[in-house]
């Protein structure tokens, strides 16, 4: 393979996998749990740019060229794992937005509008987060201790990104296979019926919050640490749609359908048209993108609900069945008076 | 001591009193039933006896403790569990998985917990799943276990809610009309089965307007009228006294 492959491939995995990690946060939020989080995306920004601010170093090395907050030059992993807590802080906050007991479809509104307003914000104060240009040149981790050629450091991202994958699997996959995870199931199918059955609805939300959350952080600042830039470009409201359809198109609540949808959409997907010929202008194409995607979204709800990878049906190992003839007591606990 | 002692309860929605000062009590190990026209306050009194209709006015005890504030969370762990009128079953869980919702302080139900992975919760696990196949076969279910519960009958769906119910091992089980829309056949199950729990001294209150049903199976009757509570007593006695039959006429 040449070097251009290489690193055309190497970029591709990474992309991979950060997608896979995002889409596991979100799926774990919406797939599993039946919270619409349209502020996802918001997530993946906090953790990329705390990430980025805490490796960077004050913004006076810079040269006054690029203004940022909290710059401090921690050693790795520390940004990286302060930025996905940061990122579980963040949705523990917002969760708290949804224990108002709003409408689900009201919560899904407040979420847009927060996603809307937080790249307002980061764009408009320069002195914040760089404003609209963002920021650049942040280093990627370890580059200068390991002193790789360049191919071999981007091989060795790959494998740090395939880490935080298997870490995030254990912890998405313990936690969907579990009682509790079925208990979020209970929630997003019934929440009233959930509540009367003495389920804290609230824990549950505000625990998928920072759970998510944090998955979002970590897939952001592994993200900014390998391209070496960030800006708000790279987290308009429109992407968390994108992730949002690869959860619906890889299977709601199936952790290996979020790893078919981030494969198929934000990378076949988004990075395949890329080879197809340009019709009209490159804003054109863009515009056309996002149609599709969301063309793509419906199109599942319509005729695939359930996705290609549908959420796995449960099963119990079959016990020794209670014997024909001799039946036991009802299992209960009698009323003593 | 009563299980439930409902005194001077009161929940107006928008001014129009749904219930206007209901006073009954529910003794423990017996089927009571609770009777009346379209309209007399049945399913808020539920509501307000599980929490999730809050009181304007009265005060309802549990076990000699005030629950009047407590959140229906809080009701629920402390044995009061109910069903609904409507269906409302988990419809995209497996029958097994709507029961295994049921039992509390499953110690896989707490993050940390579900975490730290099967061999933390799996003994638990395992103990309610025997649990809830034993159910199930009591119910004539065990070959419904793996299906959907959104793709079952309506009969079916109000037995998984019962059994899901029976599963938390409730105190106090509140039934909402649980025979309503569904067909005559599963009627008489569903009666066989309120019997049986009857008898092994679950404490029941039942919603149901078919008087026949509720002659069959109550020990008591609370019948109630324009949020009011009109009569109580047992059903032979209370149709002889005339009152129910007046309740349903003015109602």
């Amino acid at each position: 393979m040449n070097l251009a492959m290489q690193f055309y491939l190497t970029t591709l995995l990474v992309f991979l996998g950060v997608n896979v990690l995002a889409c596991w946060g979100l799926n774990l939020q919406f797939g599993v749990a039946g919270v619409i989080n349209f502020a996802f995306v918001v997530f993946q920004a906090i953790g990329a740019y705390t990430t980025a601010v805490l490796s960077m170093g004050p913004d006076t090395a810079y040269g006054g060229f690029q203004h940022y907050i909290l710059g401090n030059k921690l050693p790795f992993p520390l940004p990286l794992l302060i930025g996905t807590a940061v990122g579980a802080l963040l949705g523990l906050l917002l969760g708290m937005i949804g224990l108002r007991r709003l409408r689900s479809d009201y919560e899904a509104m407040v979420m847009l509008v927060v996603s809307v307003i937080a790249t307002k914000f980061v764009t408009s104060d320069t002195g914040l987060l760089n404003g609209p240009a963002g920021l650049a040149l942040i280093p990627h981790p370890l580059a200068s201790t390991l002193g790789l050629a360049p191919i071999d450091y981007a091989w060795f991202y790959v494998g740090l990104v395939a880490v935080s994958c298997a870490l995030c699997y254990v912890v998405v996959h313990r936690i969907t296979n579990s009682p509790y995870g079925r208990m979020l199931r209970a929630m997003r199918e019934n929440e009233r019926a959930a509540v009367a059955l003495g389920k804290n609805v609230a824990a549950m939300r505000l625990a998928v919050f920072a759970v998510g959350g944090g998955i979002a952080a970590l897939s952001g600042g592994l993200l900014a640490g390998f391209i070496g830039a960030w800006s708000p470009g790279g987290w308009l409201y429109v992407e968390t749609f994108t992730l949002f359809t690869a959860i619906i198109v890889g299977g709601m609540g199936s952790n290996l359908g979020a790893v078919v949808g981030a494969l198929l959409v934000p990378v076949v997907f988004l990075e395949g048209t890329r080879f197809l010929p340009t019709i009209g202008s490159s804003e054109v194409m863009a515009g056309l993108q996002w149609i599709v995607i969301g063309l793509l979204a419906m199109a599942f709800l319509w005729f695939w609900p359930r996705g290609i990878v549908p959420e796995r049906r449960s099963a119990y190992a079959p016990g020794e069945l209670p014997s024909q003839g001799s039946h036991p007591a009802l299992p209960l606990e009698r009323h003593s008076s | 001591m009563p299980l439930l002692e409902v005194s001077d309860l009161r929940r107006s929605f928008g001014g129009v009193a749904a219930v206007d000062g209901a006073s009954f009590t529910v003794e423990g190990g017996a089927l009571t039933g609770l009777i009346g026209p379209n309209g007399a306050g049945k399913s808020t009194v539920v509501g307000l006896i599980a929490g999730s209709v809050r009181a304007t006015g009265g005060r309802i005890a549990f076990r000699g403790q005030p629950i009047t504030n407590r959140s229906e969370m809080e009701r629920s762990r402390l044995g009061i569990t109910r069903t609904y009128q409507l269906s409302s079953e988990f419809a995209r869980l497996t029958v097994m998985d709507n029961l295994l919702v049921g039992p509390k302080h499953q110690p896989g139900e707490v993050l940390v917990g579900a975490m730290m992975g099967r061999h933390h919760w799996g003994r638990i696990e395992d103990a309610n799943i025997v649990k809830a196949r034993s159910l199930l076969s009591r119910f004539g279910m065990a070959d419904a276990e793996n299906a959907y519960a959104g793709e079952l009958s309506g009969g079916q769906k109000r037995l998984v809610e019962i059994m899901r119910a029976l599963m938390s091992d409730p105190q106090l089980l509140l039934l909402d009309e649980p025979m309503a829309g569904v067909n005559p056949v599963r009627i008489l199950e569903i009666e066989s089965v309120l019997t049986a729990l009857r008898r092994e001294g679950v404490t029941m209150l039942l919603v149901e307007h078919e008087l026949d049903t509720v002659e069959r199976l109550c020990d008591a009757v609370i019948v109630m009228a324009r949020g009011r509570v009109v009569a109580t007593g047992g059903m032979a006695d209370l149709r002889s006294r005339g009152e129910v039959v007046d309740a349903y006429l003015v109602g």
